[in-house]
């Protein structure tokens, strides 16, 4: 047997090599591409090509070099090429599904490759002919759905995702691709569902369906009503959430992995964290950012999940122990045996198979906890399109979890404590923090702590205000709600106040620089107000009466910074200009700090001068601020506590657009290169059959 | 005084010959058991009666069992007058010679059991002797009947017969008179019932099994209590006798599910029990617990019970169905699935026992991770994934209405200081029904709908009925619909968010600052002073109930903290299932490798004394919690609500307890610290008393808990009675008194202090009229056990010594005062409580 297979093989070898010796499928697709009905004089011939073995290249090639003349020569054949394709989908034979799958692939890149302008009309014409296309197309869907819910082979199954993935990603452009105007009628989101719900399914196609899921959702997102965002909002089943939640995870995890590994693995030496800083940058990067742009399409799903299903938040906050990325999914199938009484035996499964493994070194972890630790690692380096992608990406997606009632409840769930491990960037003014130290806390407490990261470590030349204003906000909103739930959060807001306070002194040094590309008076504006919710509500949530007096007392150790922005923005109000107004907003909402600084400061002085000491310790400045309270009136702003909610639609149209051609892109890429390992699979079939 | 003595309560069964000064008027009222005299020895009766139990194998209904009961005591009557000839006979010549009809095939095997089986060595003999006796005594005979037909007659008495009674025939009777008490008050002696079974001869065994099986075929509930009753309690035989025990068999029977309500089949043939008059359940040939013969005889009464069931679970099912519409294929196949299940016998017990099941593991597996942190954790993933399979048709057994468990509040959940093994703390949201095994089990909403449901919440609902709520409640939206909920214009308002809408129906409103809201209302600019929003905060945070700080290493002290009523409310509100009128929180401690059975039997301990309490007009205070063995390694507590151990207090508070009880309540003169003081010094007598009669030991600080009233509670009775921990012999004191707690009552000269003394005199005199109601529950478990509460042989004798039966009241005075003044000055307390502190840091 295997000497038979070796000969075979070696004669392959051969035949590819030298050109006369020519395959009989070549010969046969040659057929296709001549006048003549193939089948005219061979009755058998359909039957007989999807028997034979795939040449994906020659396929291809053959119908990109075909001009526009040949085209209508031949549109009667391949349209049947094509019908004959579906057909052969619903064959038993295996085989032949798997030729007619892939020789689908073939015919959707071939054609689009070849009229890269051609109007989609003309490619659904010259695939299917425009009076049949609609039936074909519901043909293929129909089968493709039932392949993907059926019971056969997984290799199956998964070539049917490569084949749709391959079909949605064959443009640039997702919206320009007119075929999947038959994919919206003939829904295959039920397919994808199933998959995900299914735990052995999910385990092999998951990332594929999640993928292919949220670039269905992305077609003609903002111009029609897309079906698939329709029925997205609305699924409530809660293995299938969990299980796409489950997928997103592992993807993340597993990123985060590979990234520690190659960071304990560049820290071996002795000038380790200069080496591992230059090195990340310069000579790691090029596998790494290939798998930070893998990972936007899981993003992506990521974002529409949170963004669309309101039932999707809660698997934010499920608990699964932290895994590896072999570990076995864990979520109870939809398929547990239900007992008469109606209802589904409690864990019955869960007591079969111990899902939950039993090493104590485990950390539990939940997808919310890997997305803030994969957030930490994409936001340390902005510099790369891809990484600023995905940073905004997270940034957005924490902007929706920061808006979410549920989402916040548990974020601020004082019983749901865990070490969350960010990952911080080396710097030289800073050790790097020791990661076993990180107390136990509400998760919130990480959110915020990214926050910060970000503000302190991203003040540079090429400032990132749209990622500022985005990480200011979602403080804000975090703050809203602590407000109105009088959640009293243990944390160490002087952090918060500091990094805040250096971002405005930034803003102010780098005046001129920054003003030229962005609005830096909204950002001040922002940073102003979030101080004001502090100095106005602050005794609803601040969790001691101390840190109420340490704010005041931060504010006057840094007053210089809030007395140049003042001048600053009084200066650029009272002149004409395009800032004027942004200015005096900001003027206005300094009426606090100020009051704070002009009420304290001269209080300071005197206390120091009667005493006679030239230096106020912190306890002193403190008991200076405690005991000149009562003479201070400050004065309510209004709105503080309120924000613009986020909404895709018309703000954030560009980036999707964008973002969604640089994932078809990379999908494509990736595709093509993994139809071709289908020979294995191929392989299997005739061993079976 | 001797006189009144006798009669209010007699030493019953330690005396073995029926004094002949008793009257027959003083054994009437209170004594349940005056001799182990059965009252219808003869042999003619005693056929009768196996009759009458073969009859009630089949008629297994409460009406039909007084029937049988009546029908025997008048057939025993009747038989009374001429009962001497044939009693002599069988007296005589007891095995061989006895006439045919009087020996039924009950009869004989009896009296050959009795020689093999009894414990005690029992000769064929003392029956004699004792039948002799009665002869001599005719008239006891006929006032037993009196007794067993007279009101005064309960299940206490009952069992106390059904264990002393040597007699067969009293054994069936008191069997039959089961069935007439309310089951409430049975269920109360189940563990004494089952323990009987188990351990005790064949005839009590008998007795009682047609009792049980009918119970079991009425109730899941009851049929799972058995189940673990019965397994617990066989644990202690060998291994080999186990396998092949009645209990065993009877636990085998229940948990196979055989015991449903059989409805179908007696319906098919409803003429089996009336045409086969006896079958052969009862007849001994087929040995102990012969089962075959059980099921299908069932009544067919049962059918139309049977019917409504099936008809709520195809409604569960439909709605089952409504629930996950949203994915279609996914959900055809699970309907499938169920369908497909309905068609084969329903499994009653299934989901209990799988819940249950998935609890103990959860146990489990916390036990083996080191650190509380860790395992707390865990506890919360284990139980986020447990909440998938809820609701279900599961309930907590603790608690006291039926109810269906929809949700477990996972982050609630605590894990409770033990060194080596894991116990937890779960809180579980339930819903309140008519019948847990008829009711429909609720709908399961998803996690996060409590964000729609949230802002009807908050209306103010002050002064709202629970109609007018069940009433507002129905406006919230029908989330089963949520196609037509979410339209496609739904959707294209998600998309084209109006930034107006959501930022004026979001957090506008300050809800705490009143300065805010004017602010909306008009232009002027507001002004207000830093001193105020100072002092706000500093006055909130001083307002907010004490609570203890967040330790890692005791996660447990902050969540018991917590007022009860409070957790309730925030749970309510984070649960999807919060606006149903019918929900409730519930709370159980879940032990996985700990023995609860010496806890069950103190519950019951402390259930029995507190009724007494009750009776008599004692105002003591305790507070017996519920335990439910589940296994001799395993089961649940009910746990104290509003209380944290003096351990915790002393630790979170670095008060002396007297300042914190200050703390909490207010003043000393104040009316909310007296009463609080009060009920200390009632809890205190209480416990006092019990850790006395018991010899409750291993008495810490971190096994006395303060409730939020003031009163002390007891936990943990893993040594009472022969067992102490470690016998080191600390603890040698009667029970546990620091100088604190004396200081709490106001110094060994106040008035709260002799009102403690007082208050124990009275609780002992009382306990002592009812001492045979606490004894007989004691001395039932004792039977087979290997517990280390009875270790030795004067386990029973010392606990009636502890009664003081021959003392007069003034010599109990004294006795009190001794005991009181012991424990004060004793030292060991102080040197166990150091030597808990250095062994396991508990203060």
């Amino acid at each position: 047997m295997s000497q038979v297979e070796k000969k075979a093989g070696l004669l392959r070898r051969t035949s590819s090599s030298k050109k006369p010796l020519k395959e009989k499928v070549v010969l046969m697709y040659d057929e296709i591409f001549a006048k003549e009905d193939p089948a005219k004089h061979n009755s058998r011939f359909w039957d007989e090509l999807f028997l034979m073995k795939v040449n994906l290249e020659y396929l291809e090639s053959k119908l990109e070099t075909v001009d526009g003349e040949e085209v209508q020569r031949i549109q009667d054949n391949i349209n049947s090429l094509f019908h004959h394709c579906v057909q052969a989908l619903g064959e038993e034979h295996q085989i032949k599904v798997v030729n007619a799958l892939q020789t689908l692939c073939a015919l959707f890149r071939g054609v689009h490759q070849k009229n890269k302008s051609a109007s989609g009309f003309d490619i659904i014409n010259m695939l299917m002919g425009f009076d049949k296309a609609e039936q074909r197309m519901k043909d293929l869907m129909e089968r493709l759905d039932s392949l993907l819910c059926g019971d056969g082979s997984e290799s199956l199954k998964s070539l049917c995702l490569k084949l749709l993935l391959c079909l949605v990603t064959v443009t640039d452009n997702i919206s320009q691709n007119t075929i999947l105007e038959y994919v919206m009628i003939n829904s295959i989101f039920e397919a994808i569902l199933q998959i995900l719900s299914d735990v052995s399914s999910r385990g092999q196609h998951g990332y594929d369906a999640v993928v292919l899921l949220a670039l269905l959702v992305n077609y003609r997102k903002y111009e029609s009503v897309n079906p698939y965002i329709v029925k997205l909002s609305i699924v409530d089943d809660e293995p299938t959430l969990d299980g796409m939640g489950m997928v997103v995870h592992q993807a993340l995890t597993e990123y985060n992995r590979q990234y520690k590994d190659k960071e304990e693995e560049n820290q071996g030496g002795f000038f380790s964290t200069l080496t591992s800083m230059v090195g990340s940058m310069f000579i790691a990067d090029a596998d790494e950012k290939l798998s930070v742009q893998t990972n936007e399409a899981i993003l992506l799903a990521l974002y529409e999940a949170v963004h669309l299903n309101r039932n999707f938040i809660t698997v934010l906050a499920q608990s699964h122990p932290e895994m590896d990325i072999a570990a076995t999914p864990m979520t109870p199938t939809p398929t547990t045996p239900t007992t008469p009484l109606g209802t589904t035996p409690p864990s019955l499964d869960m007591m079969n198979n111990p899902e939950l493994p039993l090493d104590p070194n485990l950390l539990t972890s939940n997808l919310l906890i890997t997305f803030l630790k994969y957030a930490s690692i994409v936001m340390q380096d902005t510099k790369d399109e891809h990484r600023l992608n995905s940073a905004r990406l997270c940034l957005i997606i924490l902007t929706c979890i920061a808006e979410d009632q549920y989402a916040d409840a548990f974020l601020h769930d004082d019983n749901m404590n865990f070490r969350v491990n960010l990952h911080k960037m080396p710097m030289r003014h800073r050790k790097k923090a020791v990661d076993k130290n990180i107390p136990s806390r509400p998760l919130v407490c990480a959110v915020l702590d990214l926050m910060v990261e970000f503000i302190v470590t991203h003040m540079m030349k090429d400032f990132p205000m749209d990622l500022y204003l985005r990480c200011v906000q979602i403080i804000h909103k975090l703050l809203c709600y602590q407000k109105k739930c009088r959640i009293r959060l243990h944390y160490t807001w002087r952090e918060l106040w500091s990094a805040l306070i250096n971002l405005l002194k930034f803003l102010l040094s780098n005046e001129t620089t920054l003003l030229a590309k962005h609005n830096i008076f909204h950002l001040a504006l922002l940073v102003v107000n979030l101080f004001n919710m502090f100095i106005t509500y602050g005794d609803t949530f601040l969790p001691t009466s101390n840190s109420y007096d340490e704010l005041y007392y931060e504010i006057v150790r840094m007053h210089q910074v809030f007395d140049n922005l003042y001048c600053m923005v009084l200066r650029v109000s009272t002149n004409t200009g395009q800032w004027k107004e942004a200015a005096s907003k900001v003027t206005h909402a300094l009426v606090n700090v100020r009051a704070i600084i002009n009420h304290f400061n001269p209080k300071i002085e005197s206390y120091a001068a009667v005493n006679h000491i030239s230096q106020l310790s912190e306890e002193q400045v403190l008991e200076v601020v405690r005991s000149n309270y009562d003479t201070l009136t400050l004065k309510l702003q209004d709105g503080l506590d309120q924000f613009e909610r986020y909404s895709e639609q018309p703000k954030e149209a560009a980036f999707f657009k964008e973002l969604v051609r640089s994932i078809s892109l990379n999908v494509r890429k990736n595709v093509s290169l993994n139809t071709l390992s289908q020979d294995v699979l191929l392989k299997e079939f005739s061993t079976i059959s | 005084m001797e006189d009144t003595e006798l009669e209010v309560s007699p030493t019953p069964s330690d005396q073995n010959s029926p004094s002949p000064s008793s009257s027959p008027s003083l054994s009437l009222p209170s004594t349940p058991s005056s001799s182990c005299a059965p009252p219808p020895a003869a042999t003619p009766p005693l056929g009768v009666i196996s009759e009458g139990v073969a009859e009630l194998s089949l008629f297994i209904d409460a009406e039909v069992a007084q029937r049988a009961c009546q029908e025997v005591l008048q057939k025993v009557k009747l038989q009374q007058v001429e009962g001497d000839v044939p009693s002599q006979h069988s007296g005589a010549k007891p095995v061989p010679n006895s006439p045919p009809v009087a020996l039924t095939a009950s009869g004989k095997p009896m009296k050959i059991r009795e020689q093999e089986d009894d414990p005690e060595g029992l000769a064929p003999g003392s029956v004699k002797s004792a039948r002799r006796r009665q002869r001599h005594n005719p008239s006891k005979q006929s006032w037993l009947l009196r007794l067993f037909e007279s009101k005064l007659f309960d299940v206490s008495m009952a069992i106390s017969y059904l264990h002393n009674s040597k007699e067969p025939g009293v054994q069936a009777y008191i069997g039959n008179r089961l069935f007439s008490f309310p089951h409430e008050e049975v269920d109360f002696y189940l563990p004494q019932l089952l323990n009987m079974y188990i351990h005790m001869d064949e005839d009590v065994g008998d007795a009682i099994k047609p009792y049980v099986v009918h119970r079991c075929r009425q109730s899941i509930s009851f049929s799972l209590m058995c189940a673990w009753l019965l397994g617990a309690y066989s644990s202690d035989m060998h291994i080999s006798t186990q396998r092949h025990s009645r209990g065993t068999k009877l636990r085998k029977l229940i948990l196979s599910d055989e015991l449903k309500p059989a409805g179908s089949r007696a319906h098919r043939d409803p003429l089996t029990f009336s045409l086969i008059p006896f079958c052969p359940t009862s007849s001994p040939a087929t040995g102990p617990g012969p089962l075959g013969g059980d099921h299908g005889l069932s009544p067919s009464k049962r059918t139309h019970q049977r019917s409504k069931s099936d008809a709520t679970v195809s409604i569960s099912l439909s709605s089952n169905l409504k629930r996950t519409a949203s994915n279609p294929k996914v959900e055809s196949s699970q309907d499938e699935v169920t369908v497909r299940i309905i068609i084969s016998t329903p499994v009653r017990l299934a989901p209990q026992r799988e819940f249950i099941k998935s609890l103990m593991g959860i146990g489990k597996r916390l036990a083996t991770l080191p650190t509380k942190e860790q395992k707390t954790q865990r506890l919360i993933s284990e139980l986020s994934l447990l909440n998938h399979k809820l609701p279900a048709r599961v309930w907590l057994p603790t608690a006291a209405f039926d109810h269906h468990v929809v949700r477990v509040p996972h982050t609630q959940a605590v894990v409770l200081n033990s060194k080596d093994k894991a116990p937890y703390l779960i809180y579980v949201e339930v819903l309140e029904c008519d019948n847990f095994e008829t009711s429909s089990v609720p709908i399961r909403i998803p996690e996060n709908r409590i964000r729609s449901t949230r802002s009807v919440e908050n209306l103010p609902d002050c002064g709202m009925t629970a109609e007018q709520r069940a009433g507002s409640f129905s406006m919230v939206p029908n989330y089963d619909n949520d196609d037509e909920a979410w339209s496609v214009d739904d959707i294209g308002e998600l998309q084209v968010e109006l930034p107006e809408v959501h930022t004026n129906s979001c957090d506008n409103i300050s809800q705490f600052s009143v300065d805010s809201i004017t602010s909306l209302e008009s232009k002027d600019p507001v002004f207000i002073a830093a001193g105020d929003i100072r002092r706000r905060l500093s006055e909130q945070l001083a307002q907010a109930p004490t609570t203890f700080k967040r330790d890692p290493e005791d996660p447990s002290a902050v969540a018991l903290k917590e007022p009860w009523e409070e957790k309730v409310r925030r749970i309510r509100e984070g649960s999807p299932y919060g606006h149903l009128p019918n929900w409730r929180l519930l709370s159980v401690i879940v032990k996985c490798g700990d023995d609860l059975r010496q806890e069950l039997l103190a519950f019951q301990v402390l259930q029995q004394l507190k009724s007494i309490w009750e009776q008599e007009r004692v105002p003591l205070w305790i507070k017996p919690y519920k335990i439910l063995v589940l296994s001799s390694d395993s089961g649940m507590i009910e746990p104290v609500v509003n209380a944290v151990s003096l351990h915790q207090v002393k630790k979170q508070s670095q008060l002396s307890l007297l300042d914190y009880l200050l703390q909490e309540h207010g003043a000393p003169t104040t009316e909310a610290f007296l009463s609080a003081q009060r009920n200390f010094v009632q809890s205190c007598a209480g416990y006092s008393l019990i850790c006395y009669l018991l010899q409750v030991k291993d008495r810490h600080n971190g096994n006395i808990l303060l409730d939020a009233e003031g009163h002390i509670i007891h936990i943990d009775f893993g040594f009472i009675l022969s067992s102490s921990p470690k016998n080191l012999g600390f603890e040698t004191s009667a029970f546990k008194l620091t100088t604190e707690f004396v200081d709490v009552m106001g110094g060994p000269e106040g008035d709260m202090f002799n009102y403690y003394k007082m208050l124990m005199l009275q609780g002992l005199i009382a306990a002592r009229k009812h001492m045979d109601r606490v004894l007989q529950i004691v001395e039932i478990m004792q039977q087979g056990s290997q517990l280390p509460c009875f270790h030795g042989s004067s386990t029973m004798r010392g606990l009636k010594e502890r009664f003081h039966m021959s003392l007069t009241e003034e010599q109990l005075q004294l006795l009190i005062d001794q005991l009181v003044d012991g424990s004060m000055r004793s030292l060991t307390t102080k040197l166990y409580d150091g030597f808990q502190y250095l062994t396991n840091g508990i203060m």
